[in-house]
């Protein structure tokens, strides 16, 4: 199912999707572009190469009611906070961040406990996945070519958009993607040329150029075991960390998070938000003892749950070669470059 | 689906105030809701949170036996040097009859039926020793003596005043099928047990290896004398068991904070042979 619509008239489209119920989106500010819940049709912008942060926010919210509870003198009752999350949208999801969620549903849905937040949101959003235009060139700190991530792949998008001369290209690839084309009436029929234009772009994107080596994820999984141990090698790649956590927080695929109760008077609310095992107090126990004092050992965790750990565990890398951790980094760590030197050490 | 974050009201049954420090307490909990209980369904081993709204929660390990019917147990100790620990000291002021949450059961229990036919050697320090109560308890219920071998018991604490569950202590050791040895790093004019170090007197009691699994809780200096003991008995690393302890916040396995390696512990574990920890970065 192949629809299209003038890029001039991307507001109508916004405007039909914003009818329907919630919609992320990217929205442009001085800081660069981000994912935002769209309030004003003029507010998306489709204009960008790559968000600073991912979208991941739209599931994974940087901080998230779980809990409500009323402290009472006798037997305080808590209420899980699962109320109907509305069907959304996301538009103008990369390839690489559409992957991602395939990544986080293992952690999320597997290990036979379902999280019941995550799995709320996914089964009622729909993403409308982005692919790159032959025209935009990668940035120079991507890699997602490594991650055999093709930059015009549909694969985990309900819809696929792509950019054709003066139009937008929407491929209904699932079920739920072709019924929201369907009620999307003001939109024209793709031609034929389109579907060829479109099948053209899918397989160009595969030969995209980003920074590349060569990785097979399961000898990556076991050489980082056997680096594990390797002090002087670690030390010497977080030297200039300062542990701020940059890394984790755009990252798509970081998922840690801390559960914290706030009460105001006797109204509180239980809630998890955003953690990073790059902070020291991540792992510090109660009794004062830290299984990872140091910034070395907590960089190490951090690139082997993503490049060993994650492997052995759900047969996957954790890390889809986005580059916004080498980009946002304030002293230029370069996780690609790291596990290219750890693999070949 | 049962929201596994949502906690189920339990009432303190019971507190009862383990060592002479009074820093350590155990609290008998009964389940508010008939159907709660039901559904917490546990073995020894496992553990939950307990939460207190407002205040957090704590990963504490549970221990009571299943076999115990009616409550669940928990031994808390008031966590933090440095800082208080919010959720055990609010704990420890708690008073019997009032109403926390529990979530749970949590991890994987002791590998009973690995266990079966086999002799055990249970070796505690400290308050270190619950979960271990569990699985003795467990073991030595009239239906279930019979699956297991012999029973023998070490359990060391620094002071007598620091021996956790002394009256069921005094229980055991009038029992012929099972062999208690009860130790104190120093002990006082009261004390006519034994002294010494926990590696020390399992030097000393020597259990067979033929056969027999030993199960190992203690604080990290016990642990590290106590191995290289039963290394010299020839007890096997798949037959040396014990459980880790890390930060946790959902134990579930996803908020990331026990990972170490391929594993959550508070998922994967909290319970693993020797063989499995050998098989893990040196990371905890």
């Amino acid at each position: 199912m192949l629809r299209k619509i003038e890029q001039g008239r991307f507001g109508e489209l916004i405007e039909a999707l914003l009818a329907r119920g919630p919609l992320y989106a990217p929205v442009r500010d001085d800081r660069g572009v981000n994912f935002q819940l769209i309030r004003k049709a003029s507010e998306p912008t489709l204009d960008f190469y790559n968000t600073l942060q991912s979208p991941k926010l739209a599931w994974f919210p940087q901080s998230e009611d779980l809990i409500r509870y009323r402290l009472a003198k006798g037997e305080t009752k808590g209420e899980a906070i699962s109320g109907p999350v509305a069907p959304t949208v996301v538009l103008g999801m990369r390839p690489w961040d559409v992957k991602s969620l395939a990544i986080m549903d293992l952690l999320f849905l597997g290990g036979g406990k379902e999280d019941p937040y995550w799995l709320e949101k996914r089964r009622l959003t729909t993403v409308i996945g982005y692919g790159l235009a032959s025209e935009e060139e990668p940035d120079g700190a991507d890699f997602f070519r490594t991650l055999n991530i093709g930059a015009a792949d549909s694969d985990g998008s309900d819809v696929f958009l792509l950019k054709k001369d003066g139009d937008l290209l929407l491929e209904g690839i699932t079920e739920r993607g072709k019924g929201l084309l369907g009620e999307l009436t003001f939109l024209k029929e793709g031609t034929e040329e389109d579907e060829r234009y479109l099948v053209a772009a899918k397989a160009g994107g595969k030969d995209r150029k980003t920074r590349f080596f060569d990785l097979d994820a399961n000898a990556a999984a076991d050489k980082l075991k056997a680096v594990f141990a390797d002090n002087t090698f670690w030390e010497k790649e977080a030297e200039g960390c300062i542990s701020c956590g940059t890394c984790t927080f755009v990252c798509p695929t970081c998922h840690c998070f801390d559960i914290a109760d706030e009460t105001l008077f006797r109204d509180g609310v239980r809630r998890r938000f955003w953690d990073a095992c790059m902070f020291t107090d991540f792992t510090l126990e109660a009794s004062g003892h830290n299984p990872r004092p140091r910034t070395f050992q907590r960089l190490r965790q951090k690139i082997c749950h993503k490049y060993s750990f994650y492997i052995e565990k759900f047969g996957v890398v954790s890390c889809v070669g986005c580059g916004r951790c080498t980009r946002l980094c304030p002293v230029n760590i370069d996780i690609f470059s790291l596990v290219a030197r750890a693999v070949n050490l | 689906m049962q929201n596994p974050y949502l906690p189920m009201p339990v009432r303190v049954i019971k507190v009862t105030t383990e060592v002479d420090t009074g820093e350590i307490k155990t609290f008998r909990l009964a389940f508010v809701n008939k159907e709660d209980e039901e559904r917490f369904d546990y073995l020894p081993g496992q553990f939950a949170e307990l939460s207190i709204y407002g205040k957090g929660e704590s990963p504490i390990g549970i221990a009571s036996s299943p076999t115990q019917k009616g409550y669940i147990e928990f031994t808390v100790q008031r966590a933090g040097t440095v800082v208080p620990g919010q959720v055990t000291s609010a704990l420890h002021d708690l008073e019997e009859g009032a109403i926390i949450g529990i979530r749970g059961p949590l991890g994987h229990p002791w590998p009973l039926e690995f266990l079966e036919g086999k002799n055990i050697v249970v070796v505690g320090g400290g308050f270190a020793f619950t979960t271990l109560r569990s699985l003795v308890n467990y073991m030595i219920y009239e239906e279930n003596r019979r699956r297991f071998g012999k029973i023998s018991i070490i359990y060391g604490a620094r002071l007598p005043g620091l021996l956790c569950y002394k009256d069921e202590l005094a229980l055991w050791g009038k029992r012929d099928d099972l062999d208690l040895c009860v130790t104190v790093d120093k002990g006082n004019e009261a004390w006519e047990g034994r002294e010494g170090f926990v590696p020390a007197i399992c030097k000393d009691v020597a259990p067979c290896a033929e056969n027999a699994v030993a199960v190992i809780c203690g604080p990290p200096i016990m642990i590290k004398y106590t191995l290289p003991v039963f290394f010299n008995l020839n007890f096997s690393k798949e037959n040396i068991l014990t459980s880790l302890e890390m930060r946790m916040k959902c134990g579930i396995g996803k908020c990331g904070r026990c990972n170490v390696g391929s594993k959550y512990i508070c998922n994967d574990g909290p319970v693993f042979s020797l063989a499995e920890l050998d098989a893990l970065p040196r990371d905890f």
